[in-house]
């Protein structure tokens, strides 16, 4: 289980999280959804071990995030906002050297990569450099970079960002399939119909602040509305402002 | 396998593969010494070519005695007819024409004073007005001589007509100018060993970081240190790769220099070429964790190279100065890192060999600093704010 309780972060004068708990269950699919600048991001840079909160308690499997971080990386699979693959290296390479740096022996790894290549259908381009690859091919060869060390937390920011149909299809499939073999879960996202089809917990986040925390129908009554999309913005307090 | 291993074999495949690096690591050190061998040969040519003086001589049928004495005189004399010899100069067919009256003869028998036209062009080039003073040098004395010998004919000390005379010692000559560019191979030793990692230590961090691959990477399990000692060490071991081009450049480029035609025994041999890998080993590690360290605090790989361009000026500082205060070797310069590096370097090519206790502490002291900067280093980069 992922446990966030009272997080709170500063980048100079701006307040990104300013008091967030929430708790991401195994065999879950959990979204943390919220509009652009809302701390979604921050949230997940402090469980992935980058960033240390000014306040709050992070844990990852009881573990606390910020006190034993080297245990944490073990067990999380990161993929960043947009890709960050290395370019002159092959889509292989770039997840050969994600499950080297998580000490996985060769033994291990290539059957692992090759299972991964299968999974996320990279046969046909994974072993050309990432230069020239299009946004979906990107985020698969990001996706098994995260997922080589076979890790229980899969953490996701933003992962359907630029993919056009197909490959949102795609991803959904993938991100399913975790759920289904016991997977933590979480993910980031804007967008409210991705949640809709995907997620079995919704976080809403606005102005570094919890707006709602529970099912997604539990989300639709509350705001009494059908509307999804009205829902959301009811909740991440964004008709207030306007 | 460790973590420093990994990151050390993944960033040096990684750059290994990119043209741009390849090409800014090893252009310098591959062309550097055949540009200064180039340099050396060119300047050497000159300056043996310079002792030739080639002239005209309009009259020359009327003065044999002054011609054979000049062509005695390492001189090229070409004798014209010309109504008007200015027009020689002027219109460019001979930089310097040398006109003797006809009566030069008759004056001469007489004992009169014979005055000779040099005509030149004084807005040309140096050459010619060495050339010029050189062969007003040689009728001087030519007509000195002549002088002397009618002193003595009408029993006259000569050297009453001689109450001072002046002797001329060229300092620059072809060996002295050979050895003031060698003492500019230095600089380019320097260059060379910080060009070689210039384009990794900003791949390596400004250019991780705006890709958006460093922040998986810190995701990763792996100790900050190990991190930034493979960063560091793929850049050194560019950096000396780069070195070792270099001085294999030199080696193949210095034979192609006439020194034995200056008088000079330079030989630069593989002995002194390891000795100068040695000493610089240390500057190629602080020129790693220098570039790391500057090349992290840029926020985007054009800030990284704005600042590493002035990085890369500043080791060459103390270089000029050192030769504007004409340093010497002492012991206190071999604490100052590039500085004494230069200076060791020198001193093995002159042949002169340098001191041990000079070598191990440069080498200590330069070793040390490169620790230091490498610490500086791992420290940023167990900040957060390494993110941007």
């Amino acid at each position: 289980m992922i446990s966030v309780r009272n997080l709170v972060k500063s980048y100079g004068d701006v307040r990104a999280v300013r008091d967030i708990s929430f708790d991401a269950k195994d065999g879950r699919i959990t979204a943390l959804l919220g509009p652009n600048g809302a701390g979604k991001s921050t949230t997940l840079r402090i469980l992935s071990t980058v960033a240390e909160p000014d306040a709050g308690r992070a844990e990852i499997a009881g573990v606390d995030v910020t006190d034993q971080p080297m245990q944490v990386r073990r067990h999380i699979g990161v993929l960043p906002h947009n890709s960050g693959l290395y370019a002159r290296l092959t889509g292989v390479e770039n997840v050969r050297y994600f499950g080297q740096l998580q000490n996985m022996s060769a033994q291990d790894l290539e059957p692992r990569i090759e299972a991964l290549v299968e999974q996320l259908d990279m046969a046909d381009f994974c072993d050309r450099r990432t230069a020239g690859f299009s946004q979906g091919q990107k985020i698969k060869v990001a996706l098994a970079r995260a997922l080589v060390h076979d890790p229980h937390y899969v953490i996701l920011d933003e992962p359907t960002n630029g993919l056009d149909v197909m490959a949102t299809r795609a991803l959904r499939d993938i991100i399913s399939k975790l759920k289904q073999i016991g997977k933590c879960v979480l993910f980031s996202s804007h967008i409210m119909q991705e949640v809709d089809a995907l997620c079995d917990d919704v976080i809403v986040i606005g102005g570094g602040k919890i707006r709602f925390d529970g099912t997604i129908d539990a989300l639709r009554e509350l705001a009494g509305t059908e509307d999804l999309e009205e829902a959301f913005v009811q909740m991440a307090g964004l008709s207030e402002a306007s | 396998m460790s973590g420093f291993r990994v990151v050390f074999n993944k960033e040096f495949t990684d750059n290994f593969r990119d043209r741009r690096t390849l090409l800014s690591s090893f252009s310098v050190a591959i062309l550097g010494p055949i540009f200064f061998v180039g340099v050396m040969v060119f300047v050497l040519e000159r300056s043996l070519g310079d002792q030739q003086i080639s002239f005209a001589v309009v009259g020359a049928q009327h003065a044999p005695g002054l011609m054979s004495f000049l062509e005695k005189q390492n001189t090229q004399i070409n004798s014209v007819q010309a109504e008007e010899p200015r027009k020689l100069v002027t219109q460019g067919a001979y930089k310097i024409v040398l006109v003797i009256g006809p009566d030069y003869g008759e004056r001469y028998a007489r004992g009169n004073v014979n005055t000779l036209i040099l005509i030149h062009d004084s807005s040309e080039i140096s050459s010619t007005r060495r050339h010029l003073s050189q062969l007003r040098g040689y009728i001087h004395q030519y007509s000195r001589t002549i002088g002397t010998l009618r002193l003595w004919l009408r029993g006259l000390d000569p050297a009453i007509s001689n109450p001072i005379s002046t002797q001329e010692l060229d300092v620059a000559s072809p060996a002295a100018r050979a050895l003031m560019i060698l003492s500019s191979l230095p600089y380019f030793l320097v260059l060379v060993i910080f060009m070689g990692g210039f384009y990794l230590a900003i791949d390596t961090t400004a250019g991780e970081r705006e890709h958006g691959s460093l922040e998986p990477l810190l995701a990763q399990p792996v100790d900050r240190a190990q991190l930034v000692f493979g960063k560091i060490t793929t850049t050194a071991v560019f950096g000396m790769m780069s070195l070792l081009v270099f001085l294999g450049s030199l080696y193949l480029s210095v034979p192609f220099v006439p020194f034995e035609r200056i008088g000079m025994a330079l030989e630069i041999g593989v002995a002194q070429l390891i000795n100068v890998f040695v000493i610089s080993v240390p500057l190629i590690f602080f020129a790693a964790a220098l570039l790391t360290v500057v090349a992290s605090f840029a926020k985007s790989y054009k800030e990284a190279q704005t600042y590493l361009t002035i990085v890369v000026l500043v080791p060459t500082l103390p270089l000029i100065l050192a030769q504007l205060m004409n340093l010497e070797t002492t012991l206190a310069i071999m604490f100052v890192p590039s500085l004494s590096q230069a200076n060791l370097m020198a001193d093995l090519i002159k042949g002169e060999g340098a001191s041990v206790i000079n070598a191990l502490t440069s080498m200590v002291s330069t070793s040390g600093y490169a620790a230091l900067l490498t610490w500086v280093a791992v420290s940023l980069y167990r900040r957060e704010r390494i993110l941007g």
